[in-house]
C-alpha cells in the first residue's frame, strides 16, 4: 500500500489485519471476559508436565564447550562484519547488512527465538562472548579469576533498573533517533555494548552486565518466563542433598554461573543465560532442557519482584510505542506537538515527550486497575504486592503483540537479503527504486493470510494467558481471605483486554515499512 | 534565537544519524527511475514556522566532481514557500568540531529559483562537512545544519576509541590487581598465622 502523508510524500506501508479477523479476536476476547469474571477461581494451577529433551539437553549444551564456541565464533565473526560494514560500508540502510543483519533479522526474529530456545540467545552473545576472551584472556574452559577486580555492584545497581533505563534508551535512539535506518550508528552502538560488557566484566565480580545492565538480557530474560523450554534439575530431591553446589560455584574446570543462580532454587527463566555451565559441571549429570507449559512460571512459578515488574510493564509500553510509531499519523502528531513545544529539528523533545506519555500512561492505566482491584478484594495486603504481582499479565501481552508486529518486519522486509550478504558494505550498490520496493513488498516469506492468521493467534494467545495469569496469581492472594471469585478481579481482567484491544487496533492500522 | 537549538541538535549529535521513517532530518536516498543519474540524498526538516526540503545531488560526491544542494523552504500553516535570500556556508564535521567548530566558508547567497534555493559546490578533499542554510523571517534567524560526505573517508575514529578504551580498562585493571593480590596473600597469611 502507498500512504500519501500530510506534506503530500508517498510512503509504502504494509496493510493492517483485515476487519473480519479484527472483529472475530474482538468476539473471542469477549467471550473469554465473561467467562474469567463468571468462573469461580482455581485455587490450585496445573501440574507441571514436563518432558526432558536428551538430545539437545545432553549432546549439545552438557556435553563440553565445543558447539557453545563453535556457534560464538558464528556470531561473533557476525558482530565484527557488522561493525566493518556499519563503518566502512554504503549509508543506505538496505544496502548495508549492518542495518539489514542487525534489525531486520536479529532484532525481529530475537523475539521468536525466546519462545522456543528461552534465553538460548545469551549463550551464544557476541557482546558478552568478547567481553569474556578479552578481560579473561581464555576462549574456553575457567578462568584465572584475577583478570577481574571482582567488585560487587553497589546496591543501588542491583536489580533490572539500570537495564530498564538502558531499553528505554535504546527504544529513544531506534524509534526517536531512527538508528535502524543508519549503518554508521549502528556500527557505534555495537562498539559502546562491548565497551560497557567488557568494563563490566573487568570491574565486577561474575557477569554483572548480563545480570543488571544488559538491556537485551533483561528483556530476553523477562520474556523467556513465557518460554517453551527450560534448563532445570531432572531430579529435584537431588539437588536438595547436594553439598557442593557445584552449578553456583563452577569446577576445576568449569566456569560458575555468571548470574550467581542455584540450580536446585531456581523457579524461573529470567536471569539464567542458558550458558550451560550447570550442566557441565553437576557432578550428578542432573541439569538438562525441559519442555513446558509456555505460561506456567508467569502464572506460578515465579516470585514477584518489584523491579521485575516495573520492567515487564515497560515492556508492555515500548511495544505499545513500537507499533505506535510505526503508523502513518505519528508523524503528523509529533509535527503538531513540535509547533506547540517549539521544537525542530529531528523533533526529539517531541519523540521524547510521546515516549514518556506511553510509558506514564500504561503504568497508570495499569496502577488503577489494581487499585480498584484491591478495592474489590476484602485482602489488606500491601498495595505494592498487587502492583508487582499482576504485572505478570502484562508479560504476554507485550511478548504476544511483539511478535506479531515484528513478523511483519520479518517476512515483509526480509526478501533480498542474500544480496546484502553477497555485498555486505554495500560498494557501489544503489538505493531501492520505487520498482524495487514494491518487489520486495510483493515477494513475501510466505502468503498474506498466513501473516494475518499467525498476527491473530498470537493476539488471542497472548489474551489468554494472560487471563489464566490474573486467574492464577489472583487466586493466590485472595485464596487467603476466602474469597475466590472471579468478578473480583475484573479491572486486572479489564486492564488485559484493553491493552489486547489496543494492541489489536494497532495491528489492523497500516504500518510503515522499516527499511 | 530558540532555532539555534536545532544547530546544536546536529552538532552534538553524530550527523550521520538518519531518523526512522517517522521522524523528520532522516537522510534517505533515492534514484530517479526516468533518467541514469546517479542517486540523490533528501532530508526533511520542521524548523520554527517553517517545514524544510534539502536535497543534495549526486548523493555521494566525489572530490572535484560537481554537485549541488537545494533548500525548498515553506510555512508549516498555510504553505506559502520562503521567498527570502538564503546563505548556504560549509565547515568540516569531524569529531573534535562538535567542541570546537572549524572556520565556516560561504559558498554563497541565493534567491528561489521556482521556490527552490540551490546551490552549486565542487570540494577538493574528501571528507564529512556540514552545508548550513542560514535566513531570516519574522525577525528570527533560522539555522539549518545538512551533513554532506565527500569521497569515502576512513571511519577508523570510533574503533580506534573503543580499542584505546578497552585496552585502557584492562590495563588499569591488571595494575590494580598486581597491587591488590599480594597484599590480598599477605592478609591472609598473617590471618592463617
Amino acid at each position: 500500500m502507498i500512504y500519501c502523508s500530510a506534506d503530500g510524500s508517498f510512503i509504502m506501508t504494509h496493510p493492517g489485519l483485515p476487519e473480519s479477523w479484527g472483529l472475530a479476536i474482538l468476539a473471542l476476547m469477549l467471550l473469554t471476559l465473561v467467562w474469567a469474571v463468571r468462573a469461580p477461581l482455581a485455587a490450585s494451577g496445573m501440574g507441571r508436565p514436563v518432558l526432558r529433551l536428551p538430545l539437545i539437553g545432553n549432546r549439545v549444551w552438557a556435553a563440553g564447550p565445543g558447539i557453545r564456541l563453535a556457534l560464538k565464533l558464528v556470531t561473533v565473526s557476525l558482530f565484527l562484519l557488522v561493525i566493518a560494514a556499519g563503518l566502512f560500508g554504503t549509508p543506505i540502510p538496505e544496502r548495508n547488512l549492518a542495518s539489514v543483519l542487525t534489525w531486520n533479522l536479529w532484532w525481529s526474529g530475537l523475539v521468536f527465538s525466546i519462545f522456543f530456545l528461552g534465553s538460548a540467545w545469551c549463550a551464544v552473545c557476541p557482546w558478552d562472548a568478547l567481553a569474556q576472551w578479552l578481560v579473561r584472556r581464555k576462549i574456553g574452559g575457567r578462568a584465572e579469576p584475577n583478570n577481574s577486580l571482582n567488585l560487587r555492584v553497589p546496591r543501588g545497581l542491583r536489580g533490572v533498573w539500570p537495564a530498564m533505563g538502558l531499553l528505554v534508551g535504546l527504544t529513544w535512539l531506534e524509534l526517536g533517533l531512527g538508528i535502524t535506518l543508519d549503518p554508521y550508528a549502528t556500527a557505534l552502538l555495537a562498539l559502546l555494548i562491548v565497551v560497557l560488557a567488557t568494563a563490566s566484566l573487568a570491574v565486577f565480580r561474575r557477569k554483572a552486565f548480563c545480570r543488571y545492565f544488559c538491556p537485551v538480557g533483561r528483556t530476553v530474560g523477562a520474556y523467556s518466563q513465557l518460554a517453551a523450554v527450560e534448563l532445570r534439575p531432572i531430579d529435584a530431591d537431588l539437588c536438595a542433598r547436594c553439598e557442593t553446589l557445584d552449578c553456583h560455584h563452577g569446577n576445576a574446570i568449569v566456569e560458575p554461573c555468571p548470574t550467581g543462580l542455584v540450580m536446585g532454587r531456581l523457579q524461573q527463566n529470567t536471569y539464567c543465560t542458558s550458558c550451560g555451565n550447570c550442566a557441565q559441571s553437576c557432578p550428578h549429570g542432573n541439569i538438562a532442557w525441559r519442555l513446558r507449559p509456555p505460561g506456567i512460571e508467569a502464572e506460578q512459578g515465579a516470585r514477584p519482584q518489584w523491579d521485575e515488574a516495573v520492567f515487564m510493564l515497560a515492556l508492555l509500553a515500548l511495544t505499545a510505542l513500537h507499533g505506535l510509531s510505526m503508523m502513518p499519523f505519528w508523524e503528523d502528531w509529533m509535527r503538531d506537538l513540535a509547533r506547540v513545544i517549539g521544537d525542530s529539528g529531528r523533533l526529539p523533545w517531541s519523540f521524547s515527550l510521546g515516549l514518556l506519555a506511553c510509558l506514564a500512561a500504561v503504568a497508570g492505566v495499569y496502577a488503577l486497575m489494581a487499585a480498584a482491584t484491591r478495592r474489590l478484594t476484602p485482602s489488606r495486603l500491601p498495595f505494592k504486592r498487587y502492583l508487582a504481582t499482576f504485572a505478570f499479565a502484562a508479560l504476554p501481552l507485550a511478548f504476544a503483540y511483539h511478535m506479531a508486529h515484528n513478523l511483519n518486519h520479518l517476512v515483509r522486509e526480509s526478501a533480498g537479503v542474500s544480496r546484502v550478504v553477497q555485498n555486505p558494505l554495500g560498494t557501489s550498490a544503489l538505493p531501492f527504486s520505487m520498482a524495487e520496493k514494491q518487489i520486495r513488498h510483493m515477494n513475501m516469506l510466505t502468503w498474506q493470510d498466513t501473516i494475518f492468521a499467525l498476527q491473530a493467534g498470537l493476539l488471542v494467545l497472548g489474551f489468554l494467558v494472560a487471563v489464566r495469569i490474573v486467574r492464577q496469581r489472583g487466586a493466590a492472594l485472595l485464596e487467603a481471605e476466602r474469597a475466590g471469585q472471579g468478578w473480583r478481579l475484573f479491572p486486572m481482567l479489564l486492564f488485559a483486554a484493553g491493552m489486547s484491544g489496543f494492541n489489536l487496533w494497532l495491528l489492523m492500522q497500516p504500518m510503515l515499512m522499516r527499511l | 534565537m530558540k532555532h539555534l537549538i536545532f544547530l546544536w541538535l546536529l552538532v552534538l549529535l553524530p550527523c550521520q544519524f538518519a531518523g526512522a521513517h517517522h521522524v523528520l532530518g532522516r537522510p534517505t536516498y533515492s534514484l530517479n527511475e526516468d533518467s541514469n543519474t546517479p542517486p540523490s540524498m533528501q532530508v526533511e526538516t520542521q524548523i520554527g514556522a517553517y517545514f524544510v526540503s534539502y536535497m543534495a545531488f549526486p548523493a555521494f560526491p566525489k572530490p572535484n566532481e560537481a554537485g549541488r544542494v537545494s533548500v525548498y523552504a515553506t510555512r508549516l500553516d498555510d504553505g506559502t514557500p520562503f521567498e527570502g535570500e538564503i546563505t548556504f556556508s560549509v565547515r568540516d564535521d569531524g569529531w573534535l568540531d562538535n567542541w570546537h567548530p572549524s572556520r565556516k566558508e560561504v559558498l554563497g547567497v541565493q534567491r528561489p529559483n521556482d521556490n527552490t534555493h540551490r546551490q552549486g559546490f565542487i570540494f577538493k578533499e574528501e571528507g564529512d562537512y556540514i552545508i548550513t542554510a542560514e535566513f531570516e523571517a519574522g525577525g528570527e534567524p533560522y539555522l539549518i545544519d545538512f551533513p554532506l560526505r565527500i569521497g569515502e573517508p576512513l571511519s577508523v575514529g570510533p574503533l580506534g576509541i573503543a580499542v584505546g578504551v578497552i585496552a585502557a580498562i584492562l590495563i588499569g585493571v591488571n595494575l590494580v590487581q598486581k597491587k591488590r593480590l599480594p597484599r590480598a596473600e599477605k592478609r591472609s597469611g598473617r590471618a592463617g598465622a
